[in-house]
Order: C-alpha cells, then structure tokens, then sequence
C-alpha cells in the first residue's frame, strides 16, 4: 500500500509577458499576453510508507511545485494524487494535520516567542495530547539539541538552531510524511551533520516517510535509498541511489604512482589527464573498460607502486543527467 | 469551529505581547497615527471656522459623523490587521501564507490572528475623543432606540471596513502592484465617508449608495442620531440599514475571498 500515489500528475502556470517601457507597462494593464508553462509535466510516482527519498533537480525544474502539491498548497492541474489515501487540496485541514513540511528558509515559528512557547502553540493548533506532547518534546530536544536556546526568542537564534527547531515542530505531532525543502541550506558540518542523523533516526526508529529536495549531494548520500530526479518538469531518473551511480557513473578515475618517472605513460582506452613525475591520472569509461584490465595494460609496460580508483561523485554523475538529458535518448 | 475561536484568541494573546516587547516603537506609532486623525480633524475645523457650516451641516454634525468613522475604522484596523493588503500582499509574496495553509486550522481564523494591531488604539482614543467633542458642541436628544442603535452602526461600520479590506487583501492574490488603488477603496472610502454625503456630485453618491452602499452605514444613520431630514428623500427607514448594508458587504468579501483562495492554489503565485 502506497502513501503517496502520483500518475500522470502536472501542472501548468500561466506566466504573462511584460512588455517593456512606459508603452509597454500602459498596454499591459490593458491586456496581457500569456505563455503557458509546464512546471510539472505529467510525472508518475509511487511512494512507500517508511521510505526516504531524494527529490532532486536544478532551480526551476518543478521540484517545489511537485512538493507545494503533495502539501496541499497547491491544485494540480490534471492528473491523479493521492496522499494518505486523501486528495491533498480537496481536504486541506485533515491532509495537513497529518503530515509535516519544512519549507527551506521560512520557519513555521512564531518570530518574537521564545521556542518553546512556539511549539506549546503548535501543540494546540494540532491538538496534540498532553502526554505526547511531552514525550515527543523530550525525545527531540535531546536528540537536536535544543535544550540551551528552548527559553531564546526565536528571532535570535542562528539559522542552524532554527532549522532545528523548525525541524522538531514539524515533528511534535507525529506526521505520517515529513516533507523536507532543503534542511541543510547554509549551515556548517557539524550542523547539517547533526540534522542529517535526526533524519535518519526518525525516518528509522518512527517509521515516518521522508521526502528530501537539497541542493546538497551529501545529504543525499548519507540518507537517501531511493532518488528522484527531475529537470525541466519530466521525471529523468526514479531508481535506487546505487543503480544510478551505476548507470550514469560514466567515467572513472585512476591514479597510479608509478616506481619511477617515465616521459610517456599513454595507454589505449583510457585518456590521461594528468602526468606530474611519478604520478599519472586517467580516466575511462566504466562500460567499456574494467579497472583490471585497464591496471593490466599499465602494468605490462611500466612499474606500479601504488593506484586508487575513484568513482565520480555522486554530484558529478547527476550534472550529466542534466547537462546531456542522458536519459531521453 | 469551537477549535479555531479558541486558537484565534491564542494567537491574539501571541501578537499582543510580541507588539508590547518593542514598547517604544509601539508608542510612536500610537502617537503618531493619533496625530494625523488630529491634524486632519483641526484642518475641518479651520474650515468650519471660516464657513460656518457646510451645506447646513454644522461643526458639531460633522465632528459626530467623523468621530463615529474614525472609531469603527479604527476598531476595524485593529481586529483586522491581519487582513490589511498591504501586509497581507507581503506575506503572500514572502511565502508565509503557505505556512499558514499549511496548519489545520481555519484559514481565515489564523489570518485575523495573524496580526492585531494595538498601535491603533491611538487613532481610536481620537476617534472617541472627537464624538466626545461633537456631543458637547451639539447635543443629542438620546432616545432608547438611539443609545441601543450606536453601537449596532459600529459594528455595522466595523464589518463593512473588514469586508473592503477582505476584498483588498484578496485582491492581492492576483496583483500586488494595485495595493494604490486598493487603498483608495479603503482609506479613500472612509474619508469620503466622513462627510456627509449630500455635499458630493451625484455619481459620486450613487457610487457609495448603488455599487458600494457605504452611505447607508453613516450618513443616513447620522441623520437619525442628530434629528436632521433627509435631504435626499430616501424612504424613512433608511438609517436603519447600516446592519443589512455592513452584513452584505460582508457576506460578498467572503465569497470574493473564498474564491480567490481557490485562485491561489491553482495559480501558486
């Protein structure tokens, strides 16, 4: 049984084109002239209860637009969504009562009460039993560390505190789903590290469905199974993490210390991007060269001391989905 | 619905003391927009000085009918800050009115208690202090039927005021270049009327009385506190439809906003 069930789901916007000039901005409170835009063009997906996905895709790509629906925020414009067996915007109190949303750089919290207050706030908005309340709010201070700045406006927090606490309130009342738009924007290490683990405990231990868009691999790396990917309003890649690492790794790089300086270390198959004294970088294809046989060639020619062989990052292997649509082909 | 009321005074007891922490500011502003009614009432007045009357309209008349607006509109500003277009086009721009689309509570509830503004009890003080002034310069032959009617033209004053700022704050959704003229229907509105409405041009009257039926909230109601006739020879009971007038235009903002919220999450601007 799926929680959240999308088919053939999209959404256009009408975007009206300024005219320029005093001219143009008379004539434009006349008429205007529209041009329709598929923000989200017609894309299918299945999500499972307990299930954390990266959603992934440039700016502009639909990425909030697809999250905005699955909210409530927003009526699609055609196809079929259904998000805990509800169609979100059709029944908005009893949809958003169930899940919980961060929304990147905007906080749910009231700016001029102290934290606390705020969540003792939410707790009556959601109608959150008292003992829950208290159970949960114990559990996530401890785990996000907001003990030290509960009883702190929250106007004077720093961002990574606020992300924290923004995180726990969308929490205290126990959503089935969590969306998540970009929790780990402009925070150090140690922060998104610390947000990162929460994530991953919840997601874990309460069994809450995570849906994830960030603009930073990393997080995608540590959390994600599953990724999504979108661009220009199309699904391009819905699979595991791992397959299309697989798929669209493409190139691999191999840097090889040799036991001396040769003036030539070419070898078929594989381009050499870097010759510097003993040390060598090539690069090859992983489908049509198998890190042995490339260390075969070299080694029947020259002396090896050392190799490692990196695999492109996951960033690098998600740029050339985009850049080259590989997957329209 | 019982949950909403409930939330809307927790978040009306939120607002009052996050506004009473920047103390300073608040009295500035208290102050300052109390200054402005009394600055605009005094330049009335300096008129009066020089003319007499308006219209065989006295000084003291008119100080009642403006005394009586500035008050309700100043009551409305407060209980409906939150529905202000300017501030409600901000955060409709800004993104915080997803947040509040995101709760599950009533949408207009968490807008009305999205802001209050107390500052304005500055202009309302001003207000009070004016029908004060009026009464004392003019006095009323209070009646039973005039000390029961008083309050009821307030609150019919109260809602048309909320309506128009409905009307402006969804307006909104659509554009929030026009905020302008948003405030001409708002401001503008109540500074037309303040004055009684037989000094104007006739299309300007049967603009306020046919398309937004604002004269029958004040002017004819002031009619009836202050003895006058009508010279406009509208039927007898006409300073009674300040409650009908005030509900209807109501009702219509809400029907307009209701719409415009199904526009919004269609449109997602």
């Amino acid at each position: 049984m799926n929680i959240i069930n999308v088919h053939q789901l999209h959404k256009q916007f009408k975007v009206s084109k300024h005219r320029r000039g005093m001219w143009g901005a008379v004539r434009n409170l006349v008429s205007q002239d529209y041009q329709l835009v598929e923000a989200v063009d017609h894309i299918d997906f299945q999500i499972g209860p307990g299930e954390l996905v990266g959603y992934l895709g440039p700016n502009g790509a639909g990425k909030s637009t697809t999250i905005k629906m699955l909210a409530g925020l927003l009526v699609p414009t055609g196809g079929i969504l259904e998000v805990n067996g509800r169609v979100p915007w059709r029944e908005r109190q009893a949809h958003v009562a169930e899940i919980g949303a961060v929304f990147g750089q905007r906080t749910t919290l009231w700016w001029d009460l102290p934290v606390i207050e705020s969540l003792a706030l939410l707790k009556h908005i959601y109608k959150i039993p008292e003992a829950r309340f208290q159970h949960n709010l114990a559990e996530f201070t401890d785990m996000l560390a907001l003990a030290p700045f509960l009883n702190t406006p929250v106007r004077s927090l720093s961002l990574g505190q606020r992300m924290r606490a923004d995180i726990c309130a969308a929490l205290l009342h126990e959503p089935k789903i969590l969306f998540l738009d970009e929790p780990t924007i402009g925070l150090d290490v140690v922060a998104k590290e610390r947000i990162r683990q929460f994530i991953k405990q919840v997601n874990q231990a309460r069994g809450v469905t995570v849906i994830l868009t960030t603009h930073d691999l990393q997080d995608v790396e540590k959390l994600c199974e599953r990724v999504m990917i979108i661009d220009r309003g199309r699904l391009l890649f819905d699979g595991q993490l791992k397959s299309l690492r697989d798929r669209f790794g493409g190139r691999r790089e191999m840097i090889v210390d040799f036991t001396e300086s040769y003036p030539d270390v070419a070898v078929e198959g594989a381009q050499l991007i870097a010759h510097d004294g003993v040390r060598a970088t090539y690069q090859f294809e992983r489908d049509e060269l198998t890190a042995s046989t490339l260390i075969g060639r070299i080694s029947s020619r020259y002396r090896i001391r050392d190799l490692t062989v990196r695999e492109t990052e996951i960033e690098e292997t998600i740029r050339r989905i985009y850049e080259k649509g590989l997957l329209e082909s | 619905m019982r949950h909403s009321f409930e939330l809307y005074h927790r978040l009306l007891s939120v607002q009052l003391r996050s506004q009473l922490q920047y103390r300073f500011s608040f009295l500035l502003e208290m102050f300052s927009t109390a200054f402005v009614v009394l600055l605009e009432f005094a330049s009335i007045a300096l008129v009066f000085e020089r003319f007499g009357h308006i219209k065989g309209w006295s000084l003291g008349e008119v100080a009642f009918l403006y005394g009586l607006v500035e008050t309700a509109f100043g009551l409305m500003d407060m209980v409906f800050s939150g529905f202000d277009p300017q501030r409600f086009g901000q955060s409709v721009r800004r993104g915080t009115f997803d947040q509040l689309l995101l709760r599950p509570i009533n949408i207009t509830a968490q807008v009305m208690g999205s802001d209050f503004a107390l500052r304005r009890l500055g202009k309302i003080a001003l207000g009070i202090g004016i029908l004060a002034y009026a009464l004392a310069l003019n006095p009323i032959t209070w009646t039973l039927g005039k000390i029961l009617y008083l309050p009821v033209v307030v609150a019919s004053n109260i809602l048309f005021f909320g309506g128009l700022f409905v009307v402006g704050a969804t307006i909104t959704f659509w554009t929030v270049e026009s905020i302008e003229v948003i405030n001409i229907l708002t401001y503008g509105g109540s500074f037309v009327i303040s004055y009684p409405m037989h000094i104007y041009q006739q299309w300007m009257r049967h603009f306020f009385t046919y398309l937004v039926p604002a004269i029958f909230l004040t002017y004819f109601p002031a009619l009836y506190f202050l003895d006058k006739p009508d010279p406009l020879h509208f039927p007898a009971y006409a300073p009674f439809l300040s409650p009908a007038a005030g509900l209807l235009v109501w009702a219509a903002s809400m029907a307009f906003w209701h719409f415009g919220l199904k526009h919004y999450q269609s449109t997602g601007t």
